[in-house]
């Protein structure tokens, strides 16, 4: 049985699904759209929940939203479990009034109950479920409280279906719904009062989907003859959504006033004290940039290299002999033993060791999340990217594709401006996503000992910089026009549980972990296989290999800005795929067994400003195969798509090449 | 006008109806609207967002947006 998760965003929705179901999966992705499908089994194993995105309304207004009515319309589920946020029940109930309307079975999770009593106000439970129709059940989604009983309700027998007739929309209104139903007649299997409303709200999915059924200069008709006729019967001039709208409140208003009481409390709540602080005028961007710092330095100084090192010793000593001798044991041949030692355990053990410090930056990225401050980053960045014709929530996906960014990319579908989200997809490739962070980390560990954290943090920054540069080229060039419009809820913060934490960490970090099985174990032995070949047989010395033979077409390319190696084309190219194959092509070709003689061997073939070179290269160049493919899915263009590949290399090779040529200049090589 | 507030002081919305239509949806979303009692609680620099507070709720909202939603001080 399938049972879909429903609610306002902020509600708890996350927690709960977290808390009802034992195992989950992301399953592949919603009809037609990107964003992954997460579905969980309940804990008694038979039943399924998914989890919808949060949204106010069925009525969309972001893509993200759109992905919500398109389930309703297209996946089949058999109840609802909609979870409400005590404290904010009159806007909660806007949706699920539409929920009723809908009328499958569903069941009401009534979370935040401590928040609510803390402002004063008491719910009477067995009330609000009266007025309503159906099950509410109280629960505390952060701690897991009351989540038993939801499951066992929503996985039990049957439940109810609501009232379904709560608010009577006025006699223009329940024309229009009754015109409708005669039209359809036997034609669609959703309940006609509920597609009925939707049109009339305005549902763009809705009125597509109506489409396909009745003609569409019909619908458009019903549309205007309903609105004259209310408009006429309401004496002003209010548009339709409005006129529902404001009905749905006054039912919800008395549901509200009958099932609540409410005392004065004059507690100012811990979120008001902490945002004097963190949105404050003066003190809000130097807290923002002071996090950041904070955050880099424990994922690359104090935290993130001693455990690389560690992990990189085990690498390279105890587990390497204990693979020799097995293959020894084995009686392996000389080719599979350097296969084996030399093609996969230097390519994928050199991304491996870089595994600690991607947690730690995801599990910070997760920290802000979660704890409700990526809001106010939002709102504090807001000003910065109006300037440049973003707004704030473009910096949200931002800060998510420095850990990856293919759900950097995802997310920027919470905007609602065509424009923006566009402009947001295209830049985000450039934030400095945790695989460029291999390389980086090999580079400063060779060459910048004195300033690691100062110069990878230089790169991060430069990527934001030249994202802000194009952000204005972009806006007031490719894509002229158009408003762009801010508004963000705030949601209180609060302390993030180690539980939900720790898993969606891991959501994020899995990936790279997948990459290193998959992707980068086969790109290794490709490139070992390249480099162990060439045109005159098997086992040739590296430089008369397929690979320098491919490395050298294109090393008279590169020599302009530093780096006019064989072996530095060679790995640029594997970069392609997933960028911290750079990390394992370089393991294979300079041949050696771990990481810090592979640093000493680099400093006889870069320079410091080279290396700073082929960083800043590294940075900008191309998205990778996955992120091109995201970008792909999510602007739907090829012409698009090319363009976020082209500008990427352009920008990259100018760049590096001012700074390379720069450089000599001032007689820094 | 909303945009005209000073951090602390509140007001109650009047009008509604001059805001950009985006913006006008999502504030009745959040359960912002003629009526509603809002209070403004942080005025970001350079012209940036103002911070709202509405029933216990917190929005961002651009000053420039703020300015186009008619109050009456409270």
């Amino acid at each position: 049985m399938n049972i879909a998760l429903i609610g306002n965003p902020n509600t708890g929705k996350t927690s709960l699904f977290n808390n009802l179901t034992g195992s989950y999966e992301y399953v592949g992705n919603w009809s037609g759209v990107t964003v992954e499908k997460k579905v969980g089994l309940f804990k008694n194993g038979k039943n399924q929940l998914i989890d919808l995105p949060g949204v106010y309304t069925l009525n969309p207004l972001s893509k993200d939203e759109g992905v919500v009515t398109n389930f309703f319309l297209n996946e089949p589920f058999e109840k609802l479990l909609n979870i409400l946020d005590a404290s904010q029940l009159r806007r909660n109930l806007h949706l699920t009034m539409q929920l009723l309307e809908y009328g499958a079975p569903v069941i009401i999770g009534l979370n935040m109950l401590d928040v609510a009593k803390n402002r004063g106000i008491q719910i009477d439970i067995h009330k609000l479920s009266e007025s309503l129709g159906v099950t509410v059940a109280p629960v505390v989604a952060r701690t897991g409280k009351g989540c038993n009983e939801l499951a066992e309700l929503v996985t039990g027998g049957a439940i109810g279906t609501g009232k379904n007739n709560l608010v009577y929309y006025g006699k223009a209104i329940e024309a229009g719904i009754l015109e409708l139903e005669n039209k359809l007649a036997g034609k669609v299997q959703h309940p006609v009062r509920w597609l009925a409303l939707q049109l009339f709200e305005g549902n763009p999915y809705v009125k597509s989907y109506l489409a396909s059924i009745l003609p569409m200069a019909e619908l458009e008709t019903l549309i205007k003859s309903v609105t004259v006729s209310q408009q006429q019967s309401a004496g002003s001039k209010q548009a339709l959504d409005q006129a529902i709208h404001r009905k749905r409140s006054e039912v919800i208003d008395k549901i509200v006033s009958a099932a609540t009481t409410k005392q004065d409390n004059k507690k100012v709540p811990h979120t008001e004290k902490v945002d004097m602080v963190v949105t404050n005028k003066f003190l809000g961007i130097p807290i923002f940039l002071f996090l950041m710092y904070i955050m880099f330095m424990l994922t690359f100084d104090w935290l993130g290299f001693p455990l690389s090192d560690a992990l990189d010793s085990f690498l390279s000593g105890p587990l390497t002999s204990g693979i020799t001798a097995a293959l020894t044991a084995a009686g392996a041949s000389s080719f599979i033993k350097d296969l084996v030692l030399d093609g996969i355990v230097a390519g994928v053990g050199g991304v491996l060791v870089f595994v600690p410090q991607i947690f730690i930056l995801f599990f910070f990225i997760s920290l802000l999340e979660d704890s409700g401050y990526m809001a106010r980053v939002a709102l504090v960045m807001d000003r910065l990217m109006e300037s440049v014709g973003l707004n704030g929530k473009a910096f949200i996906p931002m800060m998510i594709g420095f850990g990856c960014n293919v759900p950097g990319i995802m997310a920027a579908r919470t905007i609602e401006t065509p424009k923006e989200r566009l402009m947001t997809i295209l830049l985000t490739p450039l934030m400095s996503c945790s695989a460029r962070l291999p390389v980086y980390a090999l580079f400063v560990g060779a060459f910048f000992v004195e300033h690691k954290a100062a110069i990878v943090l230089s790169l991060y920054v430069l990527g934001v910089v030249i994202a802000l540069i194009l952000a204005k080229v972009f806006s007031e060039t490719l894509l002229k026009g158009e408003t762009s419009v801010f508004v963000i809820e705030l949601p209180p913060y609060r302390l993030p549980q180690g539980r939900a934490l720790w898993r969606s960490t891991w959501d994020k970090g899995k990936g790279f972990i997948r990459k290193a099985g998959t992707f980068i174990f086969a790109g290794s032995v490709l490139i070992w296989l390249l480099a162990y070949a060439g045109p005159e047989g098997m086992n040739v010395s590296m430089d008369d290999s397929y690979l320098a033979l491919l490395g050298g077409i294109f090393a008279p390319l590169f020599a302009p800005i530093g780096f006019g190696t064989w072996q530095a084309s060679a790995s640029l190219f594997t970069g392609f795929l997933a960028k911290e194959s750079i990390i394992s092509t370089m393991n294979i070709i300079y041949f050696v067994p771990d990481e810090a003689s592979l640093q000493g061997l680099l400093a006889a073939h870069y320079t410091p400003l080279a290396a700073y070179s082929f960083m800043v290269f590294i940075l900008l160049y191309i998205p990778c195969l996955a992120t091109t493919a995201t970008i792909y899915k999510e602007t739907g263009s090829t012409r698009w798509t090319a363009f976020s590949i082209a500008y990427a290399l352009i920008i990259a090779y100018l760049l590096s090449l001012a700074i390379y040529q720069g450089g000599m200049l001032f007689g820094l090589s | 006008m909303l945009g005209k507030l000073k951090t602390g002081e509140k007001g109650r919305i009047m009008n509604i109806s001059s805001a950009d239509k985006f913006v006008r949806r999502r504030l009745l979303d959040l359960g912002i609207a003629e009526g509603s009692e809002v209070c403004v609680k942080c005025i970001l620099p350079f012209g940036g967002p103002v911070m709202v507070e509405s029933c216990g709720q917190c929005i961002g909202i651009r000053r420039k947006e703020a300015l186009r939603i008619e109050v009456e001080r409270v």
